[in-house]
């Protein structure tokens, strides 16, 4: 599989015909949804994404129509203005949204219910949806699910891409198989033995990609007691050592038309102290991602970016990336340890681009053409031709 | 004549309709109570001589059209312009047009369009432009009549959400965590979601939702199953409204943050305060106290051996729970036992101990570990707008509280403002504190008093509290210097252009524009 993928980046001639489904020559999908928020601990974060995607789509040549649509923390989907602001957020639902219904199925998709003199319900015609959901269902592989049963062509990662990224134990994993550096990372649970690093250790909730529930503790009972404590590791958590000297390390890879990395950021903590990267430090400042402060391009040894993308233009392969994603690394200076992936960035990451530059609307309109081009995922039920059925003979038998 | 008249009757209905806009926008931010149209209008006919003339004048021109019509112009355009201030659209905020308002606004409409039809019917066209004249003058009082009319209204579509809400909360089961209190309310719920946050999935409902509308509103479009607590802020504006809350929410554990007066205007005394706020304890199991205030204090004596009380306080070491200061941040004592102590980084804000006490105290019951509390105490979000400091392009310090409108915050602020800009000038800015009833005019005066210690310049705002704070800050040359604006805008030009480097101003509350 690894070996399938990597060929794809250096053959792209036989890219399109060697997978399966169709592909459309030229031509951007016209008629755009941008879907963002959800269920999700980065629900805000991803209204701010959503906005500046809707704000950017409008003014992008080639993008025939674009629609704004909310999904409520309640997961209740709506179509708002695309001229609204986030402050028409902070209540909750903006009180000038249209209510829709999400209908995952052939035909289906976002539906107007009928209301007033309108008694038949509408669905909204489109070619494409640009997904800037982070965190929760959006990311995990759920929304991309639901989308692939509807068959309508959506930017970013394929349901199991997004489920890979969301799963740190499965992504280190495979980091580690493929014979990439990756610290070691260990599931916890109550019957888990000591691991085999010595403490400290981060303690990590194994799916999800926020902050919420990351620390680190000083020895193995805490993490038991943190692990029994703790909501957030309910359904699963990891640990991997601890490091004070390392810091993080950030790029971001897109895959349309062809597989581009961005300069490399190193995030500052705002606070003293602890190197993890805290859920405030990420996002603090009013404009989500692009107003974090960071330093971009990170001042690191040429010998180490230069093995960053080298282990990126890996982790694209091995990940099968779409759309845009971010890696991030850990590092001391010298070594260079793989981190964590995130499929849906912040800001999709647009600011990263920096030398060339990239701007958002380009990004945004190279994502809908790959998202056209190269489905998700198409279905097929080739092979049941009913020969297992003619000679089944009576059910009642089989089951004896 | 009659064309004359038709004209007269023309002006009024348009008066009509401009002076409605503007009373309704007050009806709409005073939540939509019968009876704050008329309070609000007599405000601000009597808040300067020159508005109560043109009220009068008004009035008799109004009467005098029975005779002359034309005159009844006069009544409709000061009914449009007068009172002087009020204006349509607002600083603060905007008419809303909600289903809510649109349903007062149109009774309303058709309350004085009976007026006018009946008088038509009774006194024929001179008697219409009476009526035009006096719907125009009163509408206010047809605002209010039409609060009151809808008032079932609104509670049996209110009704509809709360059964949605009780079904969800049925489904999820949360814990749910009441807070409520006289000041407090606010911060104390963030910094309960904050400490609790790490470990649990929390919902709390946002600022300003702390009534039976917003708190459905955050229950429908937030509640997720999964939602470990739900943290209810409840307000109250009388008795009876938190044990109606209480009657679905049934919070567990429950918060009571302060006893002061706000609001005393509508529960009349402070026992009467603590009997609506004490509602919230009666199917908890839980019960947090700050009981720093001498009156939650005795609450607590009385509701021992019924309940689990918990005793916060900012000060007092030996209470359950205590959140004190200690060199270079704060430190949690449980029982009397050291318990942790947090860090504050120099620059932050320090938060307020008697809230993060009862925020502790919260925690601790829902299992969060003593030294994690501890630790995250020296991170508690800071309230925006709550004496917050920064320097201005100017070079002066602003110490920024306005949405402080608390008197003891307001003495706390005084004293942070005279520890600031020694040598230079101190200015507070203020429009005084509201909605304190029989006592609002000596907590303001008592305010003005204080500030007379620190501040060498005060700049009072608007019209509604300033006699007491003229008062208050003492005869010319004695005290501070005083400076009369009208509007927020004109103080804050006003420090723009007389304040520099070392000096300071505190800007302490800020009233909507909805007051005179």
């Amino acid at each position: 599989m690894i070996g399938n993928a990597r060929r794809r980046f250096d053959d792209r001639g036989a890219f399109g015909t060697r997978r399966m489904g169709e592909v459309r020559e030229g031509g951007l999908p016209a008629r755009v949804a941008v879907t963002y928020g959800g269920p999700s601990p980065e629900h805000d974060v991803s209204i701010l994404t959503g906005l500046q995607a809707v704000h950017a789509l409008e003014r992008a040549p080639g993008v025939g129509s674009v629609r704004s649509l909310y999904w409520s923390k309640s997961g209740d989907w709506y179509e708002v203005p695309a001229a609204t602001e986030a402050a028409a957020f902070v209540e909750g639902v903006p009180s000038n949204a249209v209510r829709l219904r999400f209908i995952s199925g052939p035909g289906g998709g976002f539906v107007r219910p009928g209301s007033g003199l309108r008694a038949r319900e509408d669905r909204l015609e489109l070619d494409a949806v640009l997904n800037c959901c982070h965190g929760g269902p959006g990311e995990d592989g759920s929304l991309q699910g639901a989308l692939d049963l509807t068959g309508l062509p959506y930017t970013g990662p394929t349901a199991v891409g997004a489920a890979l990224g969301m799963d740190k134990l499965a992504f280190a994993a495979l980091v580690i198989y493929a014979g990439l550096p990756a610290l070691a990372r260990v599931p916890l649970s109550e019957d888990s033995d000591e691991p085999g690093f010595p403490p400290p250790y981060i303690l990590k909730p194994r799916f999800g990609g926020s902050s919420i529930g990351i620390e680190v503790v000083a020895d193995f009972e805490t993490a038991r007691a943190r692990l029994e404590a703790n909501s957030h590791l309910r359904r699963g958590a990891v640990l991997e050592p601890y490091h004070e000297e390392m810091f993080d390390l950030q790029l971001a890879a897109r895959s349309w038309p062809e597989l581009q990395l961005s300069g490399i950021e190193r995030p500052i903590r705002t606070r003293g102290g602890g190197e993890i990267l805290g859920y405030e430090d990420k996002y603090v400042g009013a404009e989500g991602m692009t107003s974090a402060p960071r330093e971009l391009p990170a001042k690191i040894d040429p010998a180490l970016e230069d093995r960053i993308r080298a282990l990126a233009r890996e982790i694209a392969s091995i990940v099968d990336l779409r759309g845009v994603a971010r890696f991030d690394f850990l590092s001391d200076g010298e070594d260079v340890f793989i981190n964590e992936v995130n499929t849906i960035p912040g800001s999709l990451s647009h600011y990263l681009w920096i030398d060339p530059g990239l701007s958002f609307t380009t990004l945004l309109v190279e994502m809908l053409a790959e998202a056209t081009a190269r489905p998700a995922a198409v279905f097929s039920s080739a092979g049941s031709d009913g020969s297992v059925l003619r000679i089944a003979g009576s059910i009642a038998s089989k089951l004896g | 004549m009659t064309a004359l008249s038709a004209v007269a009757l023309g002006a009024s209905v348009l008066a009509i309709v401009s002076g409605d806009l503007r009373w309704l926008r007050v009806a709409q931010r005073e939540h939509y109570l019968p009876g704050a149209a008329v309070r609000f209008a007599w405000r601000w006919w009597v808040s300067t001589p020159l508005d109560a003339a043109l009220g009068l004048a008004a009035l008799a021109c109004a009467g005098l059209s029975a005779f002359v019509p034309v005159i009844a112009i006069g009544a409709a355009a000061v009914a449009s312009f007068a009172p002087l201030g009020l204006g349509i659209r607002g600083r603060t905020s905007g008419l809303a047009w909600t289903r809510r308002m649109s349903l007062v606004a149109l009774l309303t409409a058709l309350l004085q369009g009976a007026a006018i039809a009946l008088s038509a019917v009774v006194g024929g066209l001179s008697g219409a432009v009476v009526a035009g004249a006096v719907s125009a003058l009163l509408g206010p009082l047809f605002i209010d009549a039409a609060l009151a009319a809808l008032r079932p209204l609104e509670d049996v579509l209110a009704q509809r959400y709360v059964q949605q809400a009780e079904r969800l909360l049925g489904r999820v089961r949360p814990l749910v965590v009441g807070i409520t209190g006289s000041y407090g309310k606010t911060t104390t719920k963030n910094y309960i979601a904050y400490l609790l946050g790490g470990d649990r999935n929390v919902v709390a409902s946002p600022r300003s939702f702390n009534n039976r509308a917003g708190l459905t509103r955050t229950v429908n479009e937030q509640l997720t199953p999964g939602t470990d607590v739900l943290i209810a802020e409840m307000g109250a504006y009388g008795p009876g409204e938190i044990a109606a809350l209480c009657s679905w929410l049934q919070p567990e554990v429950v918060v009571i943050t302060s006893i002061g007066p706000a609001h005393l205007e509508r529960f009349g005394t402070l026992e009467r305060t603590l009997e609506a706020k004490a509602e919230i304890t009666s199917g908890a199991r839980v019960v947090v106290l700050n009981v720093d205030d001498t009156r939650l204090a005795g609450l607590a004596k009385r509701l021992e051996g019924t309940k689990k009380v918990v005793r916060a306080s900012g000060s007092d070491a030996t209470a359950d729970v205590a959140v004190l200061a200690h060199f270079e941040g704060l430190e949690l004592k449980i029982s009397g036992r050291a318990s942790g102590t947090a860090l504050v980084e120099p620059g932050s804000p320090t938060p307020i101990r008697t809230n993060a006490a009862c925020a502790a105290a919260v925690a601790l019951e829902l299992g969060i570990a003593s030294d994690v509390v501890a630790r995250r105490l020296a991170t508690l979000p800071s309230v925006p707008n709550r004496l917050q400091p920064y320097r201005a392009d100017g070079g002066y310090l602003v110490l920024d509280d306005t949405f402080n409108a608390n008197p003891a915050g307001a003495r706390h602020a005084l004293e942070v403002l005279g520890s600031e800009a020694p040598g230079g000038r101190r200015v507070v800015v203020t429009p005084g504190m509201v909605e304190l009833g029989k006592s609002q005019s000596a907590e303001n005066a008592a305010f003005a008093e204080a500030a007379r210690r620190v501040a060498t310049d005060v700049v009072v705002v608007g019209r509604t509290n300033r006699a007491a704070l003229v008062k208050g800050c003492g005869a010319a040359g004695t005290g501070p210097a005083l400076e009369l604006v009208r509007r927020r805008e004109e103080a804050v030009a006003w420090v723009r252009e007389h304040l520099g480097p070392g000096d300071a101003v505190l800007f302490e509350n800020d009233l909507p524009d909805h007051f005179p």
